[in-house]
Order: C-alpha cells, then sequence, then structure tokens
C-alpha cells in the first residue's frame, strides 16, 4: 500500500498525556513500518523556538514554526507527531489547512485532575503565581469543535487511549492494519475454493 | 449559532452504489420494455444509463477491483479468483491484503467521509474504513466479514448471508433460486437498515445473488423455459424493487449510481485450455501424477506453458517458475507469438466455429507496479465459449446443465441519477473518480479511469 505521510496533532493542557501518548504512539507506527518524527513542545522550545515566550503572539509563533517543519516532513511520506499546548483554535484550523493530512487529537482532562496529578510540579507554581501566562489557570484554552479523535486521559488508561488512536487511524487510512498473518486458515482457504470451484471459478 | 451555522455550511453532498453484478446493459433494456424493471424505467429518465466496458480477464473479482481503485490490474494486483504464489508452483486466493492499492473507501475516510459498504467482491479480510464495511463472498462467516468487529452481532441479528450455496445450487435450478433468493432478501434487509440507521457519505451495496442466478438460470431465462423463465423474471422484479426502496430514500443531495462489472451469455460450451495446450505439446505433466489428480504443482519440468481460469496463458519461464525452461527473450516472445495463433484457429469441434477472439499480449492490456504478476497470454473467447483451466479434463469442450451462463466483456451498465456523463467508451475504472469527484474528494494520480463528469 502507498504510505503517505500525515501528522498527529496532540493538543490539550499541560499533563494530560500528549507527550506520553505520542512516544507510545510512535512506538506503534514504526512496528507498521512507517517513518516517524516526533515534535514536542517541551524539546522544540529548547531549539527551534528558543527565542519564544508564553504571550499569545509568541505561542503562535511556535505553532507556526512547527507547522513548518511538520508541512515539510509529511509531504515526504513521514508520519509526525506533534504535542503542544497550541491553545488557539484559529492557530491549530491554519496548521490544520497548511499541513493537509492532519489528524487532530484532543487530549481531554479536567483541570481538577491535572492539579491533583500535577506531575511536573507546574500547576502549584502557576496556582501560587509563580509562573505566569499557564493554559488553564492563567491563559485561556480553547477545546477543538470537531477532532478527528478525542481521548479522555483523566478517565482511560494510556492503553485504552492509545488504542482508540490507533484504530481511528486504521479507519481513516493513513495506518496499515497489523498483519494478522494469512487470509485464511487451512480450513477456511480449503472450504473457500471448493465455493469457488462450484461457481466454475478455479 | 446553529442557525448561522445552518447557512455557512450546506450540507454535502452524498453517494448511493449500488452493483448489480453481472447483469447486461441489453438485459437491463429487454427487462426494462417487458415491464419487469418499472423502478429502473423511471430512474432512468432521471438520469443518464450506459452500456460499458468491463476488464480483462472479465471476472468480478479483477473487475470490482478496478472499480474500487480507478486503476488497471497492472495496478492493484488482482488478476483472478486464483493465482500462482511467486516462484513457487502454489496456487492462492486472492484478498484484500493482495490488493495493492488504495480502495476509493479508504480515499473517502481519510478526507473525513462517513462509508458504509456491504458485499463487494475482493474486501476480505476487511481493511478498516471510517465506518462499516462488510466483506464479499469469499468471506468465511459474517463474524469474520465485519469491520468494526462489533458490528458483526447487528448482522447476524438481521439474518445477514455471506452468499448463496453454490453446491446447494448446483443440486437443482428449484435449490438455486432458493439459495439466491433467501441471501437477496437478508442482503436488501441488511442495507435498508444500515441505510436508516447508520451515518454515512458513501454507501455500496453489492448484489452478488444476480451473478448466482445467472450462472445458474441464464439458459433458462433466455430459452423462455416454461417453469424456470418466470421465476428468473420474478427474482428481477424484487431487484426492481429493492431499487424503488433506495430511489424512495434519495434526497436532493444524494446521487445514485447503479452499475454492474460485466455482462452475461449462455454457455454454448466450457473450453478446457489446459486440455488443448496438452495437445499441442506445450503442457506436460510428471508422469507419476494420476491425470485426475492433476495440479499445478505436476508440471514437469519441460511444460512450455499452462493456463489458470479464465484464459491466462502462463509460459513456464525460466527464471520465474522454478523448473521453467523457456528462455526470457526471443524464446518467450516466439512461443507466446506461437501460441496466440494457434488460439485463434482453435475451432468448436462440432460446429467449426472459432472460440477465440482474441489473444492479448499483458503489454497490450496492463502496465503498474504490479505488472510481473499477470498472465503472458490472455484468451478473450467469443461469447457462448467459456474458458476454463481444466488440469485433469479428457475433452477439450464440454456442455453441461448446472452451469448454463458466461461472462461478457462489453455489455456491462452504469447509471448515474441527475448527471449527463460524458460522451464516449466508458469502462469500470471510470465510475471511481467520478465518484471522488462528486464527493469534492481529489482523486489521486496514476488512477487509470476518468471522471465522466461534464
Amino acid at each position: 500500500m502507498e504510505h503517505q505521510g500525515f501528522t498527529v496533532w496532540f493538543t490539550g493542557l499541560s499533563g494530560a498525556g500528549k507527550t506520553a501518548l505520542a512516544m507510545k504512539l510512535e512506538e506503534v507506527l514504526r512496528e507498521r513500518g512507517l517513518k516517524v518524527e516526533r515534535l514536542d513542545g517541551d524539546i522544540v522550545r529548547q531549539s527551534l523556538t528558543r527565542d519564544l515566550g508564553f504571550s499569545q503572539e509568541d505561542r503562535n509563533m511556535n505553532i507556526e514554526r512547527v507547522t513548518f517543519v511538520a508541512k515539510l516532513l509529511t509531504r515526504n511520506g513521514v508520519a509526525v507527531l506533534c504535542s503542544f499546548i497550541s491553545p488557539y483554535r484559529a492557530r491549530r484550523a491554519k496548521s490544520r489547512k497548511e499541513i493537509g493530512n492532519f489528524v487532530e487529537v484532543f487530549c481531554k482532562s479536567s483541570l481538577d485532575a491535572l492539579i491533583e496529578r500535577d506531575v511536573k510540579g507546574l500547576y502549584k507554581k502557576a496556582l501560587s503565581g509563580e509562573i505566569q501566562n499557564f493554559t488553564g489557570v492563567s491563559d485561556p484554552y480553547e477545546e477543538p469543535e470537531n477532532p478527528e479523535i478525542v481521548v479522555e486521559t483523566d478517565k482511560e488508561t494510556i492503553k485504552e487511549s492509545l488504542d482508540i488512536i490507533v484504530r481511528r487511524l486504521e479507519e481513516l487510512g493513513y495506518l496499515p492494519p497489523a498483519e494478522a498473518g494469512n487470509a485464511y486458515s487451512d480450513t477456511e482457504e480449503a472450504e473457500v475454493e471448493e465455493r469457488l470451484r462450484a461457481l466454475g471459478y478455479i | 449559532m446553529s442557525f448561522l451555522h445552518k447557512f455557512r455550511k450546506p450540507k454535502s453532498r452524498r453517494v448511493v452504489v449500488i452493483g448489480l453484478d453481472g447483469t447486461p446493459y441489453t438485459f437491463f433494456r429487454k427487462a426494462m420494455a417487458g415491464g419487469y424493471m418499472p423502478n429502473l424505467a423511471r430512474l432512468v429518465k432521471e438520469g443518464s444509463f450506459r452500456r460499458i466496458n468491463s476488464v480483462y480477464p472479465t471476472v468480478s473479482s479483477v473487475a470490482w477491483s478496478s472499480f474500487m481503485t480507478g486503476r488497471n490490474p497492472g495496478k492493484h494486483n488482482i488478476y483472478g479468483f486464483i493465482d500462482r504464489r511467486p516462484g513457487s508452483y502454489k496456487t492462492y486466493i486472492p484478498t484484500s491484503r493482495t490488493m495493492k492499492t488504495d480502495t476509493l473507501w479508504e480515499i473517502l475516510s481519510r478526507a473525513g467521509k462517513k462509508v458504509i459498504v456491504i458485499n463487494v467482491p475482493v474486501t476480505y479480510p476487511p481493511r478498516p474504513v471510517n465506518g462499516i464495511l462488510v466483506g464479499g463472498f469469499l468471506s468465511p462467516n459474517v463474524d469474520k466479514a465485519v469491520y468494526p468487529p462489533e458490528k458483526a452481532a447487528l448482522l447476524k441479528e438481521l439474518g445477514y448471508i455471506i452468499d448463496a450455496d453454490p453446491w446447494a445450487a448446483r443440486q437443482s435450478k428449484d435449490r438455486a433460486l432458493a439459495e439466491v433468493n433467501a441471501a437477496f432478501d437478508a442482503r436488501v434487509k441488511t442495507m435498508l437498515h444500515l441505510m436508516d440507521n447508520e451515518p454515512w457519505d458513501f454507501f455500496q451495496m453489492h448484489v452478488m445473488e444476480t451473478d448466482r442466478l445467472y450462472h445458474f438460470l441464464w439458459e433458462q431465462m433466455d430459452s423462455d423455459d416454461p417453469i424456470y423463465a418466470p421465476q428468473f423474471m420474478a427474482f428481477i422484479r424484487k431487484m426492481d424493487d429493492m431499487l424503488g426502496l433506495v430511489r424512495d430514500r434519495l434526497d436532493d443531495r444524494t446521487t445514485l449510481m447503479m452499475l454492474s462489472d460485466h455482462g452475461f451469455c449462455t454457455i454454448k460450451k466450457e473450453v478446457y485450455v489446459n486440455y488443448w495446450l496438452e495437445g499441442q505439446g506445450w503442457l506436460k505433466f510428471q508422469d507419476s501424477v494420476p491425470r485426475e489428480k492433476r495440479k499445478l504443482e505436476h508440471l514437469a519440468p519441460k511444460a512450455r506453458a499452462y493456463s489458470l481460469v479464465p484464459g491466462r496463458i502462463y509460459l513456464h519461464l525460466h527464471g520465474r517458475e522454478p523448473q521453467g525452461r523457456v528462455a526470457p527473450g526471443a524464446e518467450y516472445e516466439s512461443l507466446r507469438e506461437e501460441i496466440a495463433a494457434a488460439a485463434l484457429e482453435l475451432s468448436d469441434p462440432d460446429t467449426g466455429e472459432r472460440m477465440i477472439a482474441q489473444a492479448l499480449k499483458r503489454e497490450e492490456i496492463y502496465n503498474g507496479p504490479h505488472f510481473e504478476q499477470a498472465a503472458d497470454l490472455i484468451l478473450v473467447p467469443f461469447d457462448g465459449y467459456d474458458l476454463k483451466g481444466g488440469w485433469g479434463k479428457e475433452t477439450l469442450t464440454f456442455k453441461g446443465d448446472e452451469l448454463v451462463g458466461m461472462h461478457t466483456y462489453d455489455d456491462a451498465a452504469l447509471y448515474v441519477r441527475g448527471q449527463d456523463l460524458r460522451e464516449g467508451p466508458i469502462w469500470v475504472a471510470d465510475p471511481m473518480p467520478t465518484i471522488l469527484s462528486l464527493l469534492g474528494v481529489p482523486i489521486p494520480p496514476n488512477v487509470d479511469g476518468q471522471n465522466l463528469l461534464r
């Protein structure tokens, strides 16, 4: 089958599981023979966009540059996994348009669950005012209206969320199904052959 | 918001495709003229109805593969109901896993369209789609035929039948009619349920029962048999009722397409091509194998050619078949010429009529990355001479009474409602880009079919 590039765009609040899911998905895609590149907010901001801050303008510029890279990779047959809070709907829509083969995954989690879990300790700092412009606390997050995939990471296990994503990518035709051996068991093949023989087809 | 939304984003187009396997254009015309298909007659006034060509070889697996991919077999890799495993003498049944290109419904799925596809040949094992796919008649059972798998329970509840039992159908014409009617009724019930209760932008329902009815009873219809011709036409009326039920469900944003993949005619004789090749000295088997047990794997090293259904001739080529001795290049070309010339001379031993209309070299009809899997020579018979392989046969021809109808190339049909299709010849790969165009989805490169919309 013709492998074509596509971008899976994980959006959601900090700590909602975007990076964790992207890393798991990367393993699955590689097993299925796809070329994969992962672009992650935390990593990109240390190189490609290290000059940018967290104002709306800077956040949009961050996504604009990442989108440019994702577009180049996508058109060269790579499966690109982007995990960015990417809080603004209009900016995500622009990325979708520019990239083309775009699958938006909304990592949905209640703020309460995130504050309670607070893996990186960031919510505590945001709530105390130590960090400014923190999405969900002191900055807006605009939820996707029509994402291809919604995973509820405060209710599902990571395996459950991953299965939802993988299956949807198969349905959308981006991901070849896992090879489950032969199409028929030996007895099934013999039976189907008999049917074909009855019809004079073999 | 929702009020404004309604004006901003008009509801998108939808397409329904009804496949009536093997139903000839000329027969549709005849059935309408005879008053057996009033619903089709009404539809024909509302759209374009055209005679179209199939593919070579003219069998459903190849034709529907070209339909669903919009491509010739050199690109989709399906050349028949049976094929040889490369580098061996083993044969296998090609499936959806053998098909090497995206299907229409996979492209639509990727564009975010919801699809429902029922029973199209070569869709088993079901490849995932954005919606529901029920595999075709080569599915082993309902449980394995359905994507997503959890929909299998619903199909079983609806009494869905994968296919009429062909061995039962061979026992008698009455059994054949009972099998065909039961499978058709269950399929229509399932179709209506899914059409009415599941979301879809593209809906395709494939009727295999027509092909079965024609294989088992075409001659009876053709010769106006007093018992079976009326029962045959009763099925045709029922098929027309189904078209009426579909028509009732159409709205102004839904386009109906109906097509068949080949035509049909009465079999004069079955022709055993391997018997002929053997008689000409080109096909030889290992001496130790009894005639009735012969298969491809019993080919003798000195064999020079063999055939698979229908009329696909392979040279026993050095470097391709494990023990092949025909050298590529000059020897290959001259042997192919020799067989082609002899085939065109092949005549009915009883009447002297020529039996082979064309002997096509594969490069004349196929191109693409899977070209090498093709037969070297494809024999096209005159209507009435049904080409079979026949490893162990003891005669060149045979006239049976169980299978009485055979496929024809140039008498398939295409109907599209509400469209005036462009002029010129049409073949079975043309509907695919046409459907993409109707649904506003870009047509991929390397598609061989042409968009038929003006």
